[in-house]
Order: C-alpha cells, then structure tokens, then sequence
C-alpha cells in the first residue's frame, strides 16, 4: 500500500511549518478571545473610557493578522505540500513506466496509464492540501484550547473531555452505516450514471434506426433513478454531521447552564471568565467538524492511492547492457536456449535460433504464437529469463545500449508518429548530422518524397497525434525512411498483415532489399515471397519452437507447413 | 453571467426544492446568528442580575436555537442535493433535445473519441451550479440582510459595517476572484491538455522512443511538462487559499470594527453595555456562513467555461435546407466529381469521385486503409456534406434530402456499432420496435448467433461481446429492418471466412433484389457482385464486374495476389 502519509511526513521542513502555524493560529484564537473579552468587560462592567481600552485593540488587531496570516500560511503550506506529493508521484510513476520493458507489450493499456498519470494523481491532492493540515490544526489547536478553558474553568474543560469523545464514535458508527449502503447502491448508481453516456455513445446507431426521440425518457428516467439512489446514500451522511452538530450542541448547552448556574445563582465566575469560556468552546467544536470533513476528503483519496501503489510496486526488470561498442557491420545472431514469461502466464522458449551475418530469418506462426514476443526479446525490449542472445559471440548484455540501439532498426506494423514535421520524424532514426542531401535521399528510397513535396510545406508539415492525417503505407515508408537513414546492421522487422496499398507494398519489398545488402534481417512474416527468400524459417507454435530450417527443408521434413503453403495456392477463398 | 442562462432558467424551474432548501439553509443559518446572539446577551444580563429566569431563558434558548439550527442544516442539505440531482438530470435532458439533430455529423467532424467523454463532463459539472454558484450567495444574502435588520434596531452604524462586510465578503472578493480565475483556468487546462498528450505520446511511441534513444529526453520533457501541470495547479490552490484568507481576514475585520465601535458607544453612552457582547456575537457568527464563497469564483468560472463549450457545440447550425422527402421511385444513388475534405486537414479524402449506385445492383469498395471508402459511406448516408460534385438520391440532389427520410430507407451497419446496456433483445428491438420473438430468433440463427438467448446481458458498449458477435448483432440488427438499401462497412471483418460467406448468402437471399453498398478489405468472394469499385487514396482507380477487372490485370488483380501471398 502506497502510505501518503508518509510522502507527507519526509516533507519535514512542510511539517515542520504545519506545526509552528498551527501553534500561531491557536494562540492566535486564544488571544483574539482574550481581547474581545477584555475589551467588553472593561466597558460594560468596569466603565472604563474608550481612550482607556485603546492599547486592548491593537493587541485585537495583532491576534486578527496573526490568525488570518497563520491560516493563509497553512493553506499555502498544504498546497505547496500536495504540489511537491504530486510531482513525486508522477515522476515515480514516469520512472515506473519508462523502467517496466514489459510496457513495450502492453500498449493496449496505455490509456489507463495516462488516467493513472493524470487524475490519479490529481485526486490524491485533497489528502495533502486539505486532509493533513487540517490534520495538524485538529491535533495541536484543540489542545491548546482546552488547556487554556481548563486554567479559566476546569468544569468546562471536564464536561468538554467527556462529551467530545462521542463525536469520533458516532461518527465511526454513521460512517460504517453509510459505507454499506453505498456499497450496496453501489452497481445502480454506476449504472444509472452511464446511462447518459451509454445513449449519446449511441446516438449515430439511434439516429439511423430513428430512435433518437424514444431515449430522452430512458435518460430521465435513469437519472431520476441515479437521484433516488444517491439520496440514499447522502441521507446517511447528512445524519452523520446531524448527529455531530447535535452532540457539539447538546455539549455547549450543559457548558453553557453549568456557567449559567454559577454565574447566576452561586455568583463565583466573573463576567470575563464566562463571556471567554463560551467564545473559545465554539471554535473548539468547530475544529472537531473541519477535521470529519477532511478526514471524508482524505478518504476519498484512498481509492486513488491504491491504484497508484498497484502501479508503483509492480516489479522491474530491466534488461540488462554493458559496455562493449559494435562494428559497423551485419551481425551474427545466436539466440541460445532463450525463455521468456508473461504474468499473465503465456510463455516463450525455449528458442534456439542462429542467423550468419547478412542472412534472412523469417519468424512465422499463428496470431499469439509468440512471434512479435521473440522479436522483442531479440530487439533487446524485454528481459530474458533463461538463455542468452550472442551477437558477433559476444552476449547482448555486454553490448553497449547506445551502441547497440545505433546499429538497429524496427519497423513495426504500426510506426509510430511522433508530434512534429515530418523532417523530425524521420531525422530520429539518426543521431549523426544529416544534410539535406540524405535526408531527400532516404525520403526517395523510402518513396515518400512525392508524397512529401504534395504537400503545402514538405518536409516541415507537422504530423502529431500519432500520424494524423496520414495513411498506414505512408507511415510504414516513414519507418522506412528512418531506416535508411540510419544504416543499421541489425534489421527487425514485423512485416504488416493486410491494408496496405500496392506501392508501398513494392516500396516494402525494395527497401528489405536493398537494406539487407549490409545488414542481418529477422522477419516476423506474413508475405509468402519474404517466407521463401529467407535463409532459415522457425514456426512457432504456443510460443515453441515446432521448426525450424530453409524452404526446401520444411517442406520437406514438416508437413505443417506443406499444409500452410496447400492452403495458400489453393486459396483460401474457394 | 449570460452564459449560465440557461443553466439558470433548468435551475428555477425546481421551485419547490429549491425554495425548501433555500428556507432552511436561511433557517440554520440564522438560527445560529441568533444562538451566539442570545448567549451572548444572557451572559451579560446574567454578570448584572441574579434572577433564575434568566437561567432558564438562556437554557431553553440554547436548547432551541441549536436544535434548529441543526435540524435546518440537515433539511437544507437534503433539499438542495434532491434539487440539484433533479436539475442534472432535467440539464441532461434539454442537452440531449439540443444536441439530438446535430448528430452524427457532430461525431464525424470531430472524429475524436473524447467529445462525447467532455460532452458529459460538461453537463455534470453544471450540476454544481445550484448547490455552489447560485445557492450560497442567495442564502447568505437573506441571512446577511435579517441580521443585519436585526443590528439596526440596536446600533444603525454597527449595522452599516455589518454591511459593508457583507458587500466585501458575498460581493466584491468573489467577483474578484471569479475574474481572475479567468485566465488561471484556461492556462491550467491547456498545462493539463499538454502533459496528457506528452504522456500518449510516451506511452504508445514507448518501442520507437526506446530503440531511437530518445526514451530519456521524452522522460525528461513529460517531467517538465508535468512540472508546469504541477505549478499551474499550485497556482489554482493558492488562488482558492489567498480567497479563503481574504474572506476570513474580512470577517474578523467586521467584527473587529464591530468591537470597536460598539465600546466607543458605550463608552460615550449611545449604547446599553449590555448589548456589546451580542453585537460581537452576532458578527462573528453571521460570518461563519461565508466559507462557501470561497470556492465560488472556481465553481463559477468552471460553469461558465461548461456552459459556454456545451453552447457551442449546439449552437452550429446544421442540416439547413434538408427537407425534402425521398422519392417513391427506385433509388439510385449517382455522384458526380465529388470531393470531400475533412475540417483541419490538408489532403482531400475523397477526390473528384464519380460513380453510379442503380437501385438493385450490389456493389463492392475495396481499397487500403485510409483509401476514402467509410468517407464514401458518410456521403450516401448524407452526414458529410461534399465540397463539390453532385451526389443525387432518387433524381432529388442528396444536400436537400431531409436525413431521418434516407436513413428509414436503409440498413446500416458501420464498422463500429454501439450496443446498449441491456440485453439481446432490447438491442434487436432497436431496429424494429415491433420484431417478433421468431423473428428475432430467426435473425440471430441467420448470422450464426442462434446461441445466444433473447434475455442475455449486454453490457455497456456490448463489452460482453466479442467483436465477430458483435458484427453479427449488428447484421442481425440489419436483417430486422428490412428496407431496400444495405450499406454495410466491413461487416465481417472480424468473422472467419466460412461464416462470413454464409452470412453474405444470407443477406443476399433476403435482400433479394435490393441495391447493397458493401465497404469490404476482404477480397474473397467478390464474383458474384455486380459492381466492383478500387480506391486509393481518396480517388477510384478501377471499376467494374470482377470478371472486366481481373481481366484487365491492374490495381484489383495486384491486390489480390497480395492476399494470395498472405501467410497467416
């Protein structure tokens, strides 16, 4: 469990200010009492002039800035406390993100993680600004008011001990009430809530059948259901601060009679002893309610805590680069004994796999055989549990990651755009200085300059929100712009299954092989031709190796994939 | 203020829980001005006299005043949360009658999956209108005044400053504050807007980012922007903390003057001492109310901002000059040198498109992703209003055809179909509110869904469903309607091949001589259309039967020895 608690408490300077503005705004009350009443009982009882009291309201005016000052001090301590809360969580979170290579598998989720980053973390907020100085004040400004109204009256303070513990438990028990409840309306009122969504999701789907006009019932209907349903449940926490205004109520009427009492009949308090008793018992109940409002807003932020911890205390394993630098050349590839296991339970390996340098690997298998999961591990995204990868005899754990990552290219089924011009986008794959030469020169070879110069501003036309605007083969010849590039010697490449247009389909296939002149390429297939011109084919199958050799070789010794070839001539239309 | 009009008028028109919580909201609240008033009156006649009745006064005046107090508190809570459910769902309906005509095409302007998500942020966030913008200052106001009545009759001075408080505290620093939670807002949403998409951007481009080194500039520049996100929400803390203060320091201010003023009075003999100690009381007590203020100018700003978004997307007029009926002839679609580009984008989806659609006759589009085919589609369902070229339904030019008239002539099926909370059957009935209980069975057993029981669950957006079932409820769906024109896009894609071909037979045995636009990137099976139409990039490369195009040997063919060559 991620404790908020303490991320505040390692704060401590925050803390520390917490307390010391604390103690200033409860003497602050105190004195500001003090001078009220010393002020009325020296003109009402003593007949004092005003000139004789004047010195009393400059201590008043005193106590006022302090309080006003100390409590601004507090709120802005408590915002600049959940600002700091917040920026650590984020960055924990980012780091947690970037950290986890697992994440490279799991885009789908990606949205979720962005809501985690975002309102999340935003509503744990309250529990820093709102929930711990109120915190703070409720244990230090309490105290010091009743340690002042037990010096001026114990009897006051005694009923004050045995009636102010009531309020925690009542509290308790409405709280636990209404905890149920909520619970229990807890799947109508979601539901009830989505409704609207539900319906205006829907609305192109309603509008084509023309049953728009029909919902506007279902919506007030369920919305009148969702009110119902959360009165129920407010109607429990309303009780709850009922019950304690009434037991701060009930308390300051027997303070008040028992003052009464000795003020009227026994004639042992003074007019001063009683006006200040009865203005300090009403800041002393006060206090006791801000904190059961903030200790519900500090609750509220617990959901949120949870989500983050599942995030943060999620394992990491990095994978692991050393030191060593590679040669500009195609690399030899031995993928050895290599194993890999999700969470989920789906496991790879064990692989054994080798690709001489310059040749053509081409991984091939149903969809979730494991295919994309080898070429990540190959690509060096995720860690390998068992076996290891040699390239060029030396294992990939000793390369170097700049090292490594400059002499390899991925391109994917789906490249991803990231928000600037299209210039930036494909200066990426390079780290060097590139001219304006190059750069033309890998937009033809990845046949996009035509397309580049259609277009009002070029190069410098901005693409964002992952390649808006532009189609999944233009995206695909930017990937391979990236590539040519960056003359990589180590080429993974998760070959696009359909919806691409014949010329980038030909474009596809003429950058392969014009890259492959100086590099090794491993192939996650779907195109029969890549299939026959590789130099070694593995079928996967349930993440296994079920094969592995050349064309003529499978063909020969495993009928599977005779079948898979059967079917492909034959058609699979007919 | 105009722009919460509306907001206002939904508001008012829930009299009768809104003036119940607005009485007992005065009620608690003055009923606690008057506890603190009366103690502090028969503390003082108390130090003066040694009567018992004035004992027994003061008990059953604290007695009461607090019981009130607390009674109303709970009655104003429950009233004003009763009223301001009631006005959500009164604001959802208006918003739904408003923005009804101005779909689809609303959706297909944006293209953004997160309108809608706004759209019902927005409405939700106006439901705090009542209980934190219009409510606090009208109740505080009718406390303010009766107090401050009640003051004059003792001290008409210490009533002016009780008023010049109340002018500061409910007036002027919450208009102050509003107005400068102005530009506050808009910088903290556009921080927020910023670190969001820095964040997408980390996320989904993480394997490019990681094998372009760039992982951790990214990392870096999302910490900086998350900074700014941090600070520009400091900023909105601090601002609400400062407004707080100043509305508090305010407060004792009044009261300070309040004091002082009283014991000039006193001291010079213009007021009975016995009436200081409640003025002071009085003072502080009524400021007790004021708190809400504090968040008013947020709340306030939040619902302008609401309401103004929400106007706009309804204000837009739409679908001028749409009225006309379709004919009662066959209805061919004809386009002429049509081209179609979306709002902010540069390249025209559809590009100089003639093409003819004759009533009876099924036709295919086929192309690659992004070629212009679903913009095809939205032209013939008249949701996309094309930039030039004539599209004509049944002779009339398809601009002036009021849509809900096309549309009850057509079975639609898009590539994303949204199903309801609910079940099988109240999803069917969607299409054909008078489906029998056979009939339904038997266009479930047509798509191959006869396993699936007329009561089972479907739960929001059909997530219970795989996305082959849902295509076929969606066909089923189709298949209840029964009118003479089909456009359907990619509605097997997620289907295998066996079951898809049974589903077309299905479909063409039923529309047996009804004009079929399928949007298909499946190649298979294409023989037996009677138009085939190829695009790219938003224009038509070939048309004609299968047989005239594999012929010819061009675009189509070289498709199709790709999806030969497709391995797995």
């Amino acid at each position: 469990m991620l404790d908020l608690k303490q991320l505040a408490y390692e704060r401590k300077n925050r803390m520390a200010w917490l307390i010391v503005a604390s103690l200033l705004k409860g003497v602050a009350m105190i004195g500001q009492a003090l001078f009220f009443v010393w002020i009325a009982d020296a003109v009402f009882l003593k007949d004092a002039s005003f000139r004789e009291v004047l010195p009393y309201f400059g201590g008043l005016l005193a106590a006022i800035l302090i309080r006003a000052a100390s409590g601004y001090a507090i709120g802005r301590t408590g915002v600049n406390l959940a600002s700091e809360a917040k920026s650590t969580l984020r960055t924990k979170l980012t780091a947690s993100f970037a950290g986890n290579p697992l994440q490279a598998s799991v885009q789908g989720q990606s949205g979720e993680k962005v809501s985690l980053l975002l309102d999340a973390v935003d509503e744990v907020d309250a529990y820093f600004s709102k929930y711990i100085p109120q915190m703070v004040q409720s244990a230090i400004i309490p105290v010091l008011l009743l340690i002042v109204i037990f010096s001026q009256h114990w009897v006051t303070g005694l009923i004050i001990l045995i009636t102010a513990p009531f309020i925690p438990v009542f509290m308790a028990l409405v709280g636990i009430k209404t905890k149920e409840k909520a619970d229990a309306q807890m799947e109508k009122l979601g539901r009830f809530s989505g409704t609207f969504l539900d319906v205006l999701q829907g609305l192109t789907t309603l509008k084509l059948f023309g049953r728009a006009e029909q919902q506007k019932q279902v919506i007030k209907k369920s919305s009148l259901d969702f009110r119902d349903a959360t009165m129920e449940v407010l109607k429990s926490a309303f009780l709850s601060s009922l019950m304690l205004e009434y037991i701060s109520m009930l308390s300051m009427g027997i303070i008040a009679l028992e003052i009464g009492l000795r003020l009227v009949v026994y004639d042992n308090l003074t007019f001063f002893t009683a006006f200040f008793v009865m203005i300090l018992v009403p800041d002393f109940f006060n206090l006791l309610k801000d904190f059961g409002s903030a200790f519900h807003t500090g609750r509220g932020s617990a959901a949120a805590a949870k989500r983050l911890a599942a995030e943060l205390e999620k394992e990491r394993q990095p994978v692991a680069f050393g030191q060593a630098e590679m040669p500009e050349q195609p690399f030899a590839i031995n993928v050895n004994a290599l194993s890999f296991q999700y969470e989920d339970g789906f496991g790879l390996g064990p692989i054994e796999i080798a690709a001489s340098p310059g040749s053509r690997l081409a991984i091939i298998g149903k969809s979730g055989s494991g295919k994309t999961t080898l070429l990540h591990a190959i690509a060096g995204l995720l860690p390998l549990q068992d076996g290891q990868i040699l390239v060029n005899g030396i294992p990939r754990s000793e390369i170097a990651e700049t090292s490594w990552f400059d002499h390899l290219s991925y391109i994917s089924q789906n490249p991803y755009l990231f928000a600037g011009t299209i210039k930036e986008n494909i200066l990426i794959g390079t780290s060097q200085q590139t001219s304006e030469e190059e750069l033309t020169e890998a937009a033809r070879k990845a046949g996009i300059l035509e397309m580049v110069y259609s277009l009002k501003q070029g190069f410098e036309t901005p693409v964002g929100e992952a390649g808006r605007g532009l189609s999944g083969g233009e995206k695909q010849r930017i990937a391979l712009a990236r590539a040519f590039l960056k003359k990589p010697s180590l080429i993974l490449f998760d070959e696009p299954t359909s919806g691409l247009d014949l010329y980038t389909e030909k474009v596809l296939q003429e950058a392969i092989e014009e890259l492959g002149r100086d590099a090794t390429i491993v192939t996650v297939a779907h195109r029969l031709h890549t299939v026959r011109n590789s130099d070694v084919i593995l079928v996967l199958a349930d993440g296994k190796a079920a094969a592995k050799g050349s064309h003529e070789e499978l063909l020969e010794t495993y009928s599977p994939y005779r079948e898979m070839l059967a079917i492909q001539q034959g058609g699979v239309l007919q | 203020m105009k722009e919460l009009k509306q907001v206002m008028l939904l508001t008012v028109r829930e009299k009768r829980d809104v003036s119940i919580a607005i009485f007992f909201g005065f009620l608690a609240g003055i009923a606690g001005v008057a506890l603190m008033a009366s103690s502090g009156y028969l503390i003082s006649k108390a130090a003066l006299t040694s009567q018992m009745t004035i004992l027994i006064v003061m008990g059953a005046c604290l007695k009461l005043f607090g019981l009130v107090s607390a009674l109303s508190r709970y009655a104003e809570r429950l009233f004003s949360h009763r009223a301001t459910f009631t006005m959500l769902s009164n604001l959802r309906v208006s918003f739904f009658e408003r923005l009804e005509p101005h779909a689809p095409q609303l959706f297909q302007k944006y293209r953004s999956g997160d309108l809608l998500a706004r759209i019902v942020g927005d409405v939700e966030s106006l439901q705090n209108f009542l209980l934190r913008v219009f409510y606090p200052p009208v109740v505080l106001g009718i406390v303010f005044l009766s107090t401050i009545f009640f003051a004059s009759f003792f001290s008409f001075t210490i009533a002016l400053v009780i008023a010049a408080g109340m002018m500061l505290t409910i007036v002027a620093v919450p208009a102050v504050f509003a107005w400068r939670q102005r530009k506050i807002d808009s910088a903290t949403r556009a921080s927020r807007a910023a670190l969001s998409s820095e964040a997408a951007e980390f996320l989904f481009g993480f394997r490019d980012l990681k094998i372009y080194q760039q992982l951790d500039t990214k990392e870096q520049q999302l910490a900086a922007f998350s900074k700014d996100y941090a600070e520009q929400q400091r900023k909105v803390g601090l601002e609400e903390n400062l407004s707080q203060s100043v509305n508090g320091f305010a407060a004792l201010l009044v009261s300070f003057f309040v004091l002082g003023l009283g014991t000039y009075f006193v001291a010079t003999d213009q007021l009975d001492g016995l009436y200081l100690a409640m003025l002071v009381m009085i003072s502080l007590a009524v400021f007790e109310n004021v708190p809400p203020m504090a968040v008013f100018p947020a709340y306030f700003e939040d619902n302008r901002k609401a309401a103004v978004r929400l106007e706009e997307i309804v204000a837009e007029e739409r679908n001028k000059g749409k009225s006309l009926e379709l004919s009662n002839g066959p209805l061919d679609f004809k386009l002429e040198g049509v081209s179609f580009a979306y709002p902010d984008e540069e390249r025209p989806a559809l590009q100089d498109v003639s093409l003819t659609f004759k009533a009876g006759t099924k036709t295919a589009i086929v192309g690659p992703s992004g070629s212009g085919k679903s913009t095809l589609l939205q032209v013939l369902l008249n949701i996309a209003d094309v930039d030039s070229g004539d599209v004509a339904v049944g002779g009339i030019p398809l601009q002036k055809v009021r849509q809900e008239s096309l549309w009850a002539a057509m079975n639609v099926v898009l590539q994303e179909n949204h199903f309801f909370y609910g079940t099988i059957r109240s999803n069917l009935m969607i299409a054909n509110e008078e489906a029998t209980e056979e009939a339904m069975r038997n266009a479930l057993n047509n798509v191959q869904l006869g396993h699936f029981a007329l009561d089972m669950k479907v739960s929001e957006k059909g997530a219970n469903l795989s996305g082959g079932e849902k295509q076929r409820l969606a066909i089923a769906r189709a298949l209840l309607r029964s009118k003479p024109i089909w456009l359907l896009d990619e509605p097997v894609s997620s289907v295998d091949s066996s079951t898809a071909h049974a589903i077309y037979q299905e479909l063409f045995a039923q529309g047996k001589g009804d004009t079929f636009v399928i949007i298909s990137h499946d190649l298979s099976g294409l023989e037996q259309m009677d138009q085939i139409v190829v695009m790219e990039q938003g224009r038509i490369i070939e048309t004609g039967t299968y047989k005239e195009i594999m012929k010819r040997q061009g675009y189509f063919y070289g498709l199709k020895q790709i999806e030969k060559s497709i391995f797995a």
